[in-house]
């Protein structure tokens, strides 16, 4: 088995991950990222615009991914899973399995002739499944690595790739392989999951089709996405009419989930206004108990969504059915105005809340507090730090953030992680002094 | 038309023009501006992309410098702020000096700006390509200013953000100066009781940081500190500081604090004790040394022992050179205008800061008392100084509204909700809200709690305040607050209370000296600003100077940590190498101009020692000539301007490419067309 050793494992290449991974870089340690996906970027980069400059997503998330892919002192290692974490004297030993894209990632130069030539169409997960791609593809058109990877479960082996491959680079008898890295600090960014959008049943959602998640709208407003426009998934029609059910998946007891998710106030409305633009004549509903736009220029924000002419209604939506034409009808007490109401809408976003990701635990005897999210012993004081030393975490993986606050405790992350190794591993400025050579002799 | 200065290398420019996802080419027509420009002379490519700045889209263009020899590159895209860099990134991987690259924006300057006039923008964006073509044109390539820099860090305020900047910077191998303004350590977080979400008590969780500072070797704490000065720039900041003297030694200190008869209103209780002019500002204070309040003490000499003792303050003054600067000068909280929910006018209305301190004070007591009085019934009023409207809340001094959430009061009050109902369970708790954003982790429940324990939550809409006023005499309670309650249908309801809480926000501190000297901006909440909120979320505009904690905005503790640390990982990622790099658009005298009489080029100068005139021998012969020191010129270009033989240039950005530039915009669409073939 293959061993490596870096100053600093970082465990995700999403937002959070690839932040930690550059300001630990930039400090002359030598990182290595592991992300279970084909390509780095994560969540960020299937949105389509952030809040709240309404900067698009992938204008902030690619040179990020970039810069990661670039820098002299870190190593990607996607489509990699880990599967343990062990610590070992102040350090930690992680080992971790390559997934098999069945594409050799030295040859492939990411000229998508193999996509073209695939006959099998299978949903594309990079649209929420909305449209479609390859069983051979590059992930989606800005994925770092631009390399292509082979979905097993849906290829039949025709060979059609492997003969339009211009450099031979399809391997159809690749399989997993087991290496191991060891790192003196280990910082966990392995972010989170949404809330499946069934999880509350009177609610209805995977079973009416009019009724979707919010990375779904993600994609129908991103310029890359399926279809161009705003169209809802039940028939094809341009929706009039949306509503925004919020905490479909926080502040509710009854999932089990009592924390407030943070981002789904500022999405919906963002989303809102996005929907404003695309469909001027559309009406754009949010129901919602409390209005949680605290960050920095988030109110302002919501005062400008207001004007924009988005509705914000005051009540928890309690149920909702289908109409005989599909139209999702959502019974909401007004609390404002004391009647309970049906109204009916084209299309219906549920504004789901943010779940702990993986299990982090991995061999660590990481304690998760009653969230679920990692438990912070000390939130106050060191607030990155886990229950181990030498173990940090960043991003949503500490439970739900939006990305200013994720990419804020990522370089809170880098500094944690860079105080440790400097005090139980190596000191930096030998790596500093080789990688500023290394850049002297960059300038042709 | 100016000379092309590097004719004997033949010219091959690629242009890009990107759709910034949608953002530009939803209003601009790309691909017909990308077609414009690859008929212009010298291009060799024009391609557009969806995304140039992805590693796609940079992998483009170094594909065009190697395979094709492009060896200048323009990019129309976003501002230049925000990916020039990564495009000079690009060119410079693939084998070209990076200010062989030229940045156009095409979609602040054009889209965003023009977003109802498809045609026009695209119109715009071809001259400004054109613009911008003409400058790549004559593009030199350049070498950035390499300076050394010291690997010492000032971090200004020391509360809880200065601290633990401090702190992380020290583990990660600089040296630390931190000033505090006070005499003493732990900012605002020292007037807390118990913290939300862990209930830590806020003195703990400071004394804990403050010990681990003090015992880092590296970090130097200097007290009742200001800074009076700044030059200089990243790497090497030259600070003026002025020290006020502690007064006193630690063996004389309990008998002059006995002796000591003048009181001050204590700002640390927010008015509500008062405590003498020597003093500790609250036990267990770091440092621990009492201290004179110079800016009260009446000079009377005080009685120790039969002696007579006049207590001086020896101000010294000293400078220091430090390679970044962290600020860290914190928030104050709003102080209501006297009518202001009845603050300043009826004793019954306090701040929740006030509340704290009182909890804080009175640790004893089986009821809660006010003035003396037993308090029954006591109302909150959320977002006081907060989420204001503008035409709607009074403004400010400075003319503005407070339109910003402050963030943590929601957690705050409910915080102390319940640490009211634990010590007075017979207690009433009206809380008047608009929308109660118990956010963080942990807080949430709060509010359960709150729920739980029987506060009665009322909602106000932030166009109707709820009032404060006094009761009718022989009315049962003291205080009238009056609500239109949207929670039950916009119902006025009178509430009769014996004390009123104003739950205040965050405010931007007096700093407006600092902002000066240190040349940083304010956003529009009056905060101080950051780069870009994702991108460089804790650096300012300003190269060294960094931001951590609430002195750029609303935060709670553990926000300002994370802050705060984020600040030092910048700084140390900046300082670590022991020296940085300076872009290089700085003047350049061209020495066959210059002619050394009348210097208006000094006397235009507005950086202190960016240009001088200098005399010395040159080929035998003595000639005397303006000099610039690039590491003090910001390339602002007053001397160019002033230079009655044009002698002078800024690097990157001549007279000669300007004048280009303003012949490419000047021309007219089809003569731009004209003008390709």
């Amino acid at each position: 088995m293959t061993s490596i050793h870096v100053d600093a494992l970082v465990v995700g290449g999403g937002i959070a991950g690839l932040q930690t991974a550059v300001d630990l870089a930039d400090q002359g340690f030598q990182v290595a990222v592991v992300e279970r996906e084909p390509s780095v970027g994560g969540k960020m980069i299937t949105l389509s615009k952030v809040f709240p400059t309404l900067d698009c997503a992938s204008c902030i998330t690619t040179p990020k991914m970039a810069a990661t892919a670039h820098h002299p002192n870190i190593q990607l290692f996607t489509y990699c899973e880990v599967q343990s974490i062990r610590k070992q004297g102040a350090g930690s030993v992680a080992t971790v399995s390559q997934k098999p894209r069945f594409v050799d990632t030295a040859k492939c130069t990411g000229c998508r002739l193999c996509e073209y030539a695939c006959p099998i169409t299978v949903p594309n997960t990079f649209d929420s499944n909305l449209g479609t791609y390859r069983a051979i593809r590059v992930p989606f058109p800005t994925a770092v690595p631009q390399t292509a990877v082979l979905d097993p479960a849906n290829c039949l082996f025709c060979g059609k790739c492997e003969k339009a491959c211009p450099v031979d680079a399809i391997d159809f008898g690749q399989k997993a392989e087991t290496f191991s890295i060891s790192a003196t600090a280990v910082i966990l960014a392995t972010g989170f999951k949404l809330t499946p959008i069934g999880a509350k049943k009177e609610y209805q959602g995977g079973k009416l089709q009019n009724v979707i998640d919010p990375m779904m709208m993600e994609r129908l407003l991103a310029p890359t996405g399926p279809y161009g426009r705003i169209l809802r998934p039940g028939d094809g029609k341009e929706p009039m009419s949306i509503a925004y059910v919020q905490c479909a998946g926080s502040r509710d007891v009854t999932l089990g989930v009592e924390y407030c998710s943070r981002v789904c106030c500022m999405y919906a409305i963002k989303q809102a206004m996005l929907l404003n633009g695309a469909l001027p004549l559309a009406d754009v509903t949010i129901y919602y108990m409390d209005i949680r736009t605290f960050g920095k220029g988030y109110e302002q924000f919501y005062q400008n969504a207001k004007a924009m002419g988005v509705t914000f209604l005051r009540g928890k939506v309690a149920a909702i059915r289908e109409d005989e034409h599909q139209n999702p009808v959502v019974k909401v007490e007004l609390t404002e105005e004391g009647r309970v109401e049906e109204r009916t809408h084209d299309l219906v976003v549920l504004s789901l809340g943010m779940l702990p990701g993986e299990d982090l635990s991995l061999d660590l005897g990481l304690k998760r507090s009653s969230d679920g999210f990692v438990n912070s012993p000390a939130p106050n004081a060191r607030p990155n730090e886990t229950d181990q030393p030498g173990i940090f975490v960043t991003g949503t993986a500490m439970g739900p953030m939006d990305i200013v606050d994720s990419i804020v405790t990522a370089s809170g992350a880098a500094a944690a992680a860079s105080a440790y190794i400097r005090e139980f591993g190596k000191s930096p400025a030998a790596v500093a002094e080789e990688s500023e050579a290394q850049k002297e002799s960059v300038y042709a | 038309m100016p000379e092309n200065k590097v004719a004997d290398k033949e010219l091959r420019i690629g242009v890009y023009t990107c759709y910034c996802g949608g953002n530009i080419s939803g209003v601009v027509n790309c691909d017909q501006v990308a077609e414009a420009m690859g008929k212009q002379a010298n291009v060799i490519c024009s391609r557009t992309d969806i995304s140039m700045c992805s590693s796609v889209g940079q992998a483009l263009i170094e594909k065009d410098i190697k395979e094709l020899g492009v060896n200048r590159v323009i990019v129309g895209a976003c501002a230049p702020a925000l990916h020039e860099q990564t495009f000079r990134g690009a060119v410079t991987r693939a084998g070209l000096n990076p200010f062989l690259y030229n940045h156009v924006g095409l979609r602040e300057q054009v889209s965003w700006a023009h977003p109802h006039d498809p045609v026009g923008a695209t119109d715009k964006a071809m001259h400004l390509m054109s613009a911008g073509l003409a400058k790549a044109r004559l593009l030199d390539p350049l070498e950035p200013i390499r300076l050394d820099a010291k690997k010492h860090a000032l971090v200004i305020g020391g509360g809880v953000a200065g601290l633990r900047a401090a702190l992380d910077l020290a583990r990660q191998d600089l040296a630390v100066t931190l000033l505090e303004k006070s005499p003493f350590l732990g900012g605002r977080a020292a007037q807390l009781g118990r913290t939300f979400p862990n209930q830590d008590e806020a003195t703990k969780l400071l004394s804990e940081l403050t010990q681990a500072v003090v015992a880092q070797p590296s970090v130097t704490i200097y007290t009742q500190a200001e800074i009076i000065g700044v030059t200089g720039y990243v790497g090497n900041y030259v600070v003026q500081i002025r020290q006020h003297g502690r007064g006193l030694s630690d063996h004389q200190a309990e008998k002059l604090m006995a002796a000591c008869k003048q009181e001050v209103s204590d700002p640390f209780d927010y008015g509500l004790t008062k405590r003498k002019v020597i003093y500790r500002q609250y036990e267990g204070c770091s440092p621990a040394s009492a201290a004179v309040d110079w800016e009260h003490y009446d000079g009377a000499p005080l009685q120790v022992d039969g002696y007579s003792v006049q207590l001086n303050d020896e101000v010294r003054e000293f400078e220091l050179t430090v390679g970044a600067v962290v600020v860290a000068t914190g928030f104050d909280p709003y102080t209501p205008r006297t009518g202001e929910y009845g603050y300043g006018e009826l004793a019954e209305v306090a701040t929740l800061p006030q509340l704290i301190r009182h909890l804080a004070i009175h640790k004893d007591g089986d009821g809660l008392e006010w003035n003396g009085n037993a308090v029954r019934s006591l109302a909150l009023i959320h977002c006081v100084g907060s989420r204001e409207i503008e035409g709607i809340d009074q403004p400010h001094a400075d003319g503005q509204v407070n339109n910003y959430c402050s963030r943590v009061c929601c957690s705050a009050s409910l915080q102390a909700c319940g640490e009211l109902h634990e010590r007075f369970p017979k207690l009433n708790i009206y809380d008047l809200h608009q929308d109660i954003r118990t956010y963080g982790r942990g807080h949430e429940k709060l509010y359960y709690n709150a729920l739980e324990n029987g506060v009665r939550f009322l909602r106000f809409n932030g166009e109707e305040r709820p009032t404060v006023q006094a009761a009718s005499e022989g009315d049962p309670y003291p205080v009238l607050v009056r609500i239109n309650d949207r929670l039950t249908y916009g119902e006025e309801i009178e509430i009769g209370v014996d004390l009123v809480i104003l739950a205040v926000g965050m405010m931007p501190r007096d700093i407006d000296d600092l902002v000066k000297m240190l040349k940083v901006s304010r956003g529009s909440d009056r905060f101080l600003l950051e780069v870009h909120p994702k991108l460089r979320p804790v650096e300012t505009a300003v190269n060294g100077i960094v931001l951590a904690g609430t002195v750029q905005g609303p935060m709670n503790i553990q926000e300002s940590l994370l802050a705060a640390s984020a600040a030092a990982a910048k700084v140390s990622s900046l300082l670590g190498k022991g020296r940085v790099e300076l872009p290089p658009f700085v003047a350049r005298v061209n020495a066959e101009l210059c002619q050394g009489g009348k210097p208006a080029c000094v006397e235009s100068c507005i950086y202190e020692g960016a240009i001088a005139q200098r005399t010395f021998i040159e080929n035998g012969k003595e000639v005397t000539r303006a000099v610039v020191t690039a590491a003090n010129c910001t390339g602002c270009g007053a001397c160019v301007a002033a230079c009655p033989h044009g002698a002078i240039d800024i690097q990157g950005w001549t007279l000669g490419q300007y004048e280009a530039m303003v012949d490419a915009i000047a021309l007219e669409l089809p003569e731009l067309q004209e003008a390709a073939k």
